[in-house]
């Protein structure tokens, strides 16, 4: 068998097993959310939930199996209440960057579900920036508990730069524990997303010195730009100063 | 002088006329020598001047043992150290070649590119210098659904500065450079986007408060 009839025999049954997984899925909408269970009841099987008026998804980028089984994807996540446009986003850039079909909906599914995890931790009035930036922290390796903490730093305003910023400087070599710290301290702060991004520089820049350089770097730009506070890896000690005894 | 014999002595009194083979021990052949050596007359104080000036004189002009033998100096040496100055100091200056040079030796420490975002009004200014020469850079990302052709950017001046303006909405922004449509490149001081299954990393730039 060629590997090009191998690719259309695996697509095909992705394609296939997506379409059987959506349509058992839709019985058991009892186990659903209230709404989601609600919305799965009054839709009849046919219901398309991702419509591209916009034709944001620009099929004539994939091939016609690629295409189909994104539809049906889109279709699922979007029946889920996800965002599909950075689905689609995904997909497109898998596309510009020539990659097969296959790791193309690998890289979709993986990303929806992640969306799906981020808007667990994130809550249901996240921005859908704040969704893709959660996602994609979740998927460098970053916990949900940590966006939940960065999200509750954050009541009012969005949480993006933040999630974003813990992102990259766990990329970059710093503990998860030790950013989401860092950040937290910081994004705690009215109007404070142009020092977030001074950490983000910060730590870029000393991470290419050397190992440890980076977290060096992120502590110190801490207790430089929030008075009071400890550096988040600094283990708690005490400020007494060693008394000599008195001389008997 | 004696005129006694010693064992091997034939009679003669050159030393060259000596037969070795007649003596059995060196302490003999020793004392035979000396004593023929001792026949002749002594020099006079000419003829060893005459040597001792000879000596002196071939010893201080042999060149293998006055100053490195073939490194000896030589009026040619200073003609041609005097013909590299001149060729090195008055060659026509290369303002092209000294680019080169100076993009080689970049690239050779550190083949990173070098970008900023900065915010232009309402639109985002993206700049990027590459350490090498290229001929188109696009700039790509989910503004422009990823497509390479939709916003090359502009070269600004002849030292691989390139930039491009794009009006953005608030939000997060995903991009990347492709730099002679097939190298994917990415700000590596920017915030980056990790790895998602297709390779190298993107930046992403973040709008202020929405």
């Amino acid at each position: 068998m060629s590997p090009r009839a191998r690719t259309t025999l695996w697509l095909a049954l992705q394609l296939l097993t997506t379409t059987i997984a959506s349509s058992l899925a839709a019985p058991s909408a009892s186990a659903l959310p209230a709404p989601l269970a609600a919305a799965s009841r009054a839709a009849s099987a046919d219901t398309v939930y991702f419509r591209d008026p916009q034709g944001q998804l620009d099929a004539a980028r994939f091939d016609t199996l690629t295409a189909n089984a994104l539809r049906v994807l889109l279709d699922d996540a979007a029946a889920k209440g996800l965002p599909t446009g950075p689905l689609i986003n995904r997909a497109l850039e898998g596309a510009a960057r020539r990659v097969g079909g296959q790791r193309i909906l690998s890289v979709v599914r993986a990303h929806a579900a992640a969306l799906a995890e981020a808007k667990a931790a994130l809550g249901e009035g996240s921005t859908v920036a704040e969704l893709d930036a959660g996602a994609t922290a979740l998927r460098a390796g970053i916990d949900a508990k940590s966006l939940t903490v960065v999200r509750g730093t954050r009541q009012n305003g969005t949480a993006v730069t933040a999630l974003v910023v813990l992102t990259d400087v766990v990329k970059r070599g710093v503990p998860t524990s030790t950013a989401r710290e860092a950040v937290a301290t910081i994004a705690r702060n009215p109007r404070s997303d142009d020092a977030l991004l001074g950490l983000q520089s910060t730590v870029a820049k000393n991470s290419q010195r050397g190992p440890g350089m980076a977290l060096d770097a992120l502590n110190r730009y801490v207790r430089g730009t929030v008075t009071g506070t400890q550096s988040p890896s600094t283990p708690e000690t005490s400020d007494r100063k060693p008394v000599r005894p008195p001389d008997s | 002088m004696t005129d006694e014999r010693v064992p091997g002595d034939q009679g003669s009194n050159e030393p060259a006329d000596l037969d070795l083979r007649t003596f059995s021990d060196d302490a003999a052949l020793v004392a035979c020598l000396r004593a023929s050596y001792a026949r002749f007359p002594a020099p006079d104080a000419a003829q060893v001047a005459r040597c001792t000036t000879a000596v002196l004189a071939a010893t201080m002009h042999a060149p293998s043992r006055r100053f490195g033998g073939a490194a000896r100096p030589r009026w040619w040496w200073g003609a041609a150290a005097a013909a590299v100055l001149v060729v090195s100091v008055l060659r026509p200056w290369q303002p092209e070649v000294a680019v080169q040079q100076a993009d080689g030796a970049f690239v050779g420490a550190s083949a990173a590119p070098v970008g900023t975002t900065t915010e232009s009004g309402d639109a985002i200014r993206f700049d990027l210098t590459l350490p090498n020469s290229a001929q188109k850079v696009a700039l790509v990302g989910d503004f422009n659904g990823w497509d390479e052709h939709a916003t090359p950017m502009v070269r600004r001046r002849n030292d691989g500065a390139w930039s491009a303006k794009v009006p953005l909405l608030p939000g997060r922004h995903v991009y990347a450079f492709v730099v002679d449509g097939r190298t994917w490149l990415v700000d590596p001081l920017a915030p980056q986007v990790p790895d998602e299954g297709y390779g190298p990393a993107n930046a992403v730039v973040v709008e202020g408060p929405r």
